[in-house]
């Protein structure tokens, strides 16, 4: 006799990203897209549901890391600041890397 | 020597450091800490040695070089314990009670026993970077996993330095190998792109 097909069992695919693994990743696309980055395009990039993107923006604003431009047809941009931060983050990276740790 | 290897080993322990506190990652606190244990062993020996080499082999001046060996040795086990409880602890998170369970190795004396020890946590260690290296093929991790096998190799002529003495100035060149090749890496990582 032929078993019932069981219920398929989702495992989740994606890990728990920190905050400032998120953080990184909406810096990452805005610097991708040559510095000047449309709340879509961020969206899409660093895999975010809508209400978060917007937490995740005003939260890096505060930071003074990203600028808003634009009032209809918003961008965003990496401050000098955010320039920085992303510069020091991918040495930390390549030398956790490196010894094989992930950030 | 060991005044080279312990500079180099701060300047991990501080490129650790700066990497923690951007990042709040607790493998960097560990790879800091354990640096830092490995540089202040390395300058508690290289201190001894200089004591016992400037005031000539004597009866009386033997004792700081057996004890400059022994906190060199403890802060050893503790430094590769941690990053290999660091690898562990990327892989599956546990508990404290398993850091706590290597705590007994440290009332080891010195011995071929407990040199093993060593041998072995740095072959882990070894392996991981070794692991690692397969799979991203970067120079980086290619320098970190020679460092470590470099490690290895000098504890292991540390091990049989008793049979052939040649070993002794060989165990100090390899290890002196492997922390200019986390040089190198810690200069390629600082290397503005």
């Amino acid at each position: 006799m032929m078993p019932e097909k069981q219920a398929e069992v989702v495992k989740p695919t994606a890990k728990y990203r920190s905050q400032f693994r998120i953080y990184v990743d909406i810096m990452s696309v805005i610097q991708r897209e040559n510095n000047q980055a449309k709340p879509t395009r961020i969206l899409y990039g660093a895999n975010l549901s809508h209400d978060r993107l917007i937490k995740y923006l005003e939260e890096l604003k505060a930071l003074d890391v990203i600028q808003e431009s634009g009032t209809e047809d918003k961008t965003y941009a990496l401050t000098q600041k955010g320039i920085e931060f992303m510069n020091n983050f991918r040495r930390v990276e390549s030398f956790a890397s490196a010894f094989g740790f992930k950030i | 020597m060991e005044f080279i290897a312990f500079v180099i080993a701060i300047a991990i322990a501080n490129e650790a450091l700066k990497g923690y506190r951007l990042s709040k990652e607790k493998t960097l606190l560990y790879l800091n800490i354990s640096f830092v244990l490995i540089g202040a062993g390395l300058l508690v020996d290289g201190l001894a040695s200089f004591i016992v080499l400037v005031s000539g082999v004597r009866r009386g001046f033997l004792y700081p070089f057996a004890v400059g060996y022994s906190i060199y040795f403890v802060a050893q086990l503790l430094a590769y314990g941690l990053l290999v409880y660091a690898y562990i602890h990327q892989a599956r998170s546990l508990t404290g009670p398993t850091l706590l369970a290597a705590a007994p190795i440290l009332f080891f004396e010195r011995n071929a026993f407990t040199e093993l020890i060593l041998i072995f946590l740095l072959v882990y260690i070894a392996t991981q970077t070794g692991i690692n290296y397969s799979m991203n093929k970067t120079s980086n991790s290619m320098l970190v996993f020679g460092a470590f096998v470099s490690l290895v190799i000098a504890h292991v002529f540390f091990l049989i330095f008793i049979v052939a003495p040649i070993f002794f100035p060989l165990a100090h060149i390899a290890q002196l190998v492997g922390f200019l090749l986390l040089l190198a890496m810690l200069v390629r990582v600082n290397k503005p792109s």
